[in-house]
């Protein structure tokens, strides 16, 4: 991909993308393709994952026993492997939520004050 | 299937289906074919890059870590090989040194015995009530009680020692012989290479006479024959039919020189005849415990039965008791406690390796300083970037210790010759096995520990000052110096203790080798000539033959001055140990016996040997058989029993068994020989006339100004004159066998003493790296000092004094030490005792020689100091 796209998307935090596919997955089951195309969707287009880069990222979270693969056959009645939310992924997706939220919301504060005093 | 293995092996295929799926949502959009399926492997990303790092989250991180950390580590230890071959060298020296310990210490102290279930093997040995110390051979009837009235032992066997001449095959030789009774192969579980061993027929008295082989013996004088078995052989004289070979790796007793050959307890021509005479005790008696019997159980039965036996046997077992005791203690015997000194000192030396290593990193990490604060900065954690350094010291400790074995290894070589001969197992003494794990064990140990101290201290926890500061020589990280100086300090007191140790031995080894023996070593030499019991087989043949070798002897040109004893000093004078009474003197309260050391010697002995005569007579020709019997007794002999009276003219009685009730006249005084070692404070002695007392051999003396070799050649002439099947050997000279009496001395003074000065050059190595360090440190202060008109002399005086105050720290704390480990030597010293002053005070100018020494380099550095750089740049 060419250096201008890049510079055009937002770069996913390190740790961010597992949220966001936690999060993708808490409506339902789903399969890598869908799971990369909901984020991008979702987001806008704003947030274009590097599709490969999602797959090390499944992989861990299966690891950390977040979330779990299972056979199942696609829309399209085609074998695919599908990602479920586990129990403990559902705890662990409300807990990063929240610290999420605290997190953006102390950035939030900090810059608003800067950018007024730069504007005044 | 593990779960990492499922997931991974789905891994291609959906990546495929993802790209697919890609390209096709891609054509639904309106994309022609191609261009779809490129822009969704564009949008994938790199497909190995994602199945690598995907592996990745399944494999172990740590390993992943471990194996960059090591590259890193030799990368790094490649780009200071001074730095990296000081620290393999000294590691080596410390890890070579205790592999080469341990190796000796795993074959002779730790590794079972060579039988099966060892540990049941006991050893059923007899001592007099009143010294349970004093161990002794049992009789053979004391043995036939024992095996026939226990309930502990599910076998008994004896054996007992007699070297006979083998004939027939090759020259006359002596043979080691082991006489036994038949029980004692199975009770071993040995096996024999061809034929059989004795069946309990062989050990009656009476029957035909068998001998089995060993390996060694049928491949070295029969050529490996194969049908010797069922053939008869002539051991002295006396034919023995070849039933058996025992292979070379059958030995018993494990801690005496291979035997030759054994036979029959009946058929030896010495016990034999004896066996059932009460009190001719010959047997060291072997059993083995039945399954579960404790060795306590075992002592108590034997207690019982030895109390009985003593009233049974009375008087020869009177005061007799029997005593248990395992065998592997009794192999193992004096050679443990100068093994585990020994273990102990090379285990010091490591100390002081590692002590010197831990400042050597120390010195490095500190001037790694900057490049570990960029790298904390940077976002590597404190843990991680301690591992990194741990890991560089464990490739330092395996290279050291792949180093150290190779020293181990040619050490254990160059060891093997000073060996005293006596060490049980000695041959098989190799590095290898056990030895290899304890070596590579240990160096990684020894790397970790002396890495942990620099790591932490390398790592700050203060980050913001680390930087500020640079890390640069110049500083140092507050905690270094203090560390540094104790690590000097540990390193003095612990050579200190070392050196003490060595000098001590030293001491002992130089007085003991001037003591005056007793009598004149020089240009004698001496031989061993034996009969055959079968051919000569009366006392009055032994005396005659003696006569006749002493005649022809003397006849030669030289060979003047030749006599005959049996036995020599420093061969096995003092094996032959023998009670007496003096008649007149008080009776002994019973059970207590005084012994002495008994020599049986010809007319010329003492004059030949140079042992004075300080009263009375020597023997003369006039001391025949016939005549009244007579002694000489030693001077220590005279003054202890016979103190303050005259003892021309009294009576004893003593004697060599059976016949152990002579009375003799003392008739003259001898001054004292040192007969057991040259280490040992002379005991009583008693001397009889050889044709009063004749024996079946003795050995040779000849004072002579010939050489050795045209010695030995007029000692075999005559002996061959008169019977030319006749062995003679054990010829050497005596100032040699005074030497080999003096082999294990010898041996551990070499030892110890080459540890301590592998503890004094590392510990002047530690001291000059602490010093040196210190001086690069104040290089700002000294300049400041010089500038303000400090002379060079003060400079060197202030450095010195640095050093000063390390050895007498060091000193300090090592006194203790020192006479702690002294005391633990002290039945290794003599004539000195383990406080010798001597000793400590050379020691404590040997050391604060080399540290001062050791400190005159940086000290000369600090001199040189411009103060102008010194300012400016310092």
């Amino acid at each position: 991909m060419s250096t201008k796209e890049q510079k055009e998307r937002i770069e996913l935090l390190q740790g961010t993308l597992d949220l966001l596919i936690l999060r993708t997955l808490l409506p339902g089951p789903a399969h890598g393709h869908a799971i990369a195309k909901a984020i991008e969707f979702r987001s806008d287009e704003v947030l274009q994952v590097e599709q490969g880069s999602l797959y090390p990222a499944l992989h861990r979270l299966i690891k950390r026993g977040w979330i779990s693969a299972e056979a199942g056959t696609s829309e399209n009645n085609r074998r695919a492997k599908f990602y479920k939310l586990t129990a403990r992924g559902r705890q662990q997706l409300a807990l990063e939520t929240s610290k999420w939220d605290k997190l953006a919301g102390a950035i939030a504060r900090i810059l608003r004050p800067v950018e007024q005093e730069s504007e005044s | 299937m593990s779960l990492s293995k499922r997931m991974l092996a789905g891994l291609d295929q959906d990546i495929r289906d993802h790209i697919e799926r890609e390209t096709r949502d891609n054509i639904e959009h309106g994309m022609p074919p191609e261009e779809a399926r490129y822009a969704a492997l564009r949008k994938f990303g790199n497909v190995t890059r994602v199945q690598e790092e995907t592996r990745e989250v399944w494999t172990v991180l740590w390993i992943e870590q471990l194996l960059h950390d090591v590259r890193f580590a030799f990368r790094t230890l490649r780009k200071s090989p001074g730095f990296s071959i000081l620290v393999v060298l000294i590691l080596a020296l410390g890890i070579g040194a205790n592999t080469a310990i341990f190796s000796v210490v795993d074959e002779v102290l730790l590794r079972p015995l060579p039988f099966s279930n060892p540990n049941q093997l006991v050893l059923v040995l007899g001592a007099p009530l009143k010294q349970p110390d004093a161990l002794t051979s049992l009789s053979y009837r004391d043995f036939l009680e024992c095996r026939k009235h226990n309930h502990v032992f599910s076998e008994l066997a004896g054996n007992g020692f007699h070297d006979l001449t083998l004939t027939g095959a090759g020259e006359p030789s002596i043979v080691n012989t082991a006489s036994v009774t038949p029980e004692l192969f199975p009770l071993l579980s040995a096996k024999p290479l061809a034929g059989r061993t004795f069946v309990p027929e062989d050990g009656k008295q009476g029957a035909a006479p068998v001998a089995i082989l060993s390996e060694n013996l049928w491949r070295s004088r029969f050529g490996s024959n194969p049908g010797l078995i069922g053939q008869s052989i002539s051991l002295d004289y006396r034919s023995f039919t070849v039933v058996g070979i025992m292979p070379a790796s059958f030995r018993y007793p494990v801690d005496a020189p291979p035997e030759d050959v054994w036979i029959p307890v009946a058929q030896d021509p010495l016990f034999g005849p004896l066996m059932l005479r009460p009190g001719v005790r010959m047997l060291r008696v072997i059993g083995r415990l039945k399954p579960g019997v404790s060795l306590t159980q075992a002592q108590a039965e034997m207690e019982t039965l030895g109390a009985r036996l003593a009233r049974e046997f009375a008087p020869q077992d009177s005061g007799f008791t029997i005593r248990v005791l395992p065998y592997q203690q009794i192999v193992v015997g004096g050679a443990k406690s100068p093994l585990l000194i020994l273990w102990g000192a090379v285990g010091l030396v490591l100390l002081i390796a590692c002590a010197n290593i831990a400042n050597l990193l120390l010195s490095r990490a500190t001037s790694r300083g900057r490049e570990i604060a960029v790298r904390i900065a940077l976002g590597a954690r404190r843990s991680r970037i301690v591992r990194q350094l741990l890991t560089e010291s464990a490739v330092l400790g395996l290279l050291g210790g792949v180093a150290g074995l190779l020293l181990a290894a040619w050490g254990v070589w160059i060891l093997r010759p000073f060996l005293p001969p006596d060490v049980a197992r000695i041959n098989s003494i190799h590095v290898g096995g056990w030895v290899l794990a304890f070596a590579l064990s240990l160096s990684l140990a020894a790397a970790l520990a002396s890495g942990v101290a620099p790591a932490l201290l390398a790592t700050p926890s203060n980050l913001h000052t680390s930087i500020k500061e640079g890390g640069g020589e110049r500083t140092g990280q507050p905690g270094g110096q203090r560390v540094r100086s104790f690590l000097a300090v540990a390193e003095i007191s612990l050579a200190m203790t070392l050196l003490v140790a060595g000098g001590l031995l030293i001491r002992s080894f130089a007085l003991a080798t001037s003591a005056n023996p007793g009598f004149d070593p020089k240009n004698v030499i001496e031989a061993e000539v034996s009969l055959p019991q079968f051919q000569y087989s009366t006392p009055q043949q032994w005396t005659a033959f003696s006569k006749e070798l002493l005649e022809r002897l003397q006849a030669q040109p030289g060979l003047r001055d030749s006599a005959l004893a049996a036995p020599l000093p420093m061969d096995r004078q003092g094996e032959a140990n023998f009670e007496f009474s003096i008649v007149g003197n008080p009776p002994l309260p019973p059970g207590k016996s005084i012994t002495a050391d008994y020599a049986t010697v010809s007319l010329d002995y003492f004059r030949v040997m140079g042992i004075p005569l300080l009263r009375g007579r020597f023997f003369s020709e006039q001391d025949s058989p016939s005549n009244p019997k007579v002694a000489i007794i030693s001077e220590t002999l005279a003054r202890r029993y016979l103190p303050n009276q005259d003892p021309i003219g009294r009576q004893m009685r003593f004697g060599f068994p059976p016949n152990g009730n002579v009375s003799r006249e003392i008739v003259g005084i001898a001054g004292d020989v040192r007969d057991v070692a040259l280490s040992r404070k002379p005991g009583p002695m008693m001397y009889v006339p050889f044709a009063q007392a004749p024996l079946y051999g003795g050995e040779v003396v000849v004072r002579s100004s010939l050489s050795a070799s045209s010695v030995a050649a007029g000692i075999r002439q005559a002996v061959h004159s008169i019977d030319k099947d006749l062995p003679v050997t054990d010829v050497e000279s005596f100032p040699e066998a005074l030497g080999a009496s003096m082999a294990q001395e010898r041996f551990r003074t070499l030892l110890l003493s080459s540890f301590s000065a592998i503890a004094l050059i590392l510990a002047a190595v530690g001291v000059f790296g602490v010093v040196s360090y210190s001086v690069s440190r104040r290089t700002h202060e000294i300049g400041i000092r010089m500038a303000l008109g400090s002379a060079p002399g003060t400079i060197l005086r202030l450095v010195l004094g640095e050093s000063a105050r390390l050895v007498l720290a060091g000193l300090g704390v090592g006194l203790p030490a020192a006479l702690a480990l002294a005391r633990s030597l002290s039945s290794l010293l003599y004539g000195i005792r383990p406080s010798d002053p001597i000793t400590f005070i050379a020691v404590a100018l040997i050391l604060t020689g080399a540290a001062l020494l050791a400190s005159y380099i940086p000290a000369r550095r600090a001199m040189s100091v411009d103060p102008m750089v010194a300012l400016r740049y310092g």
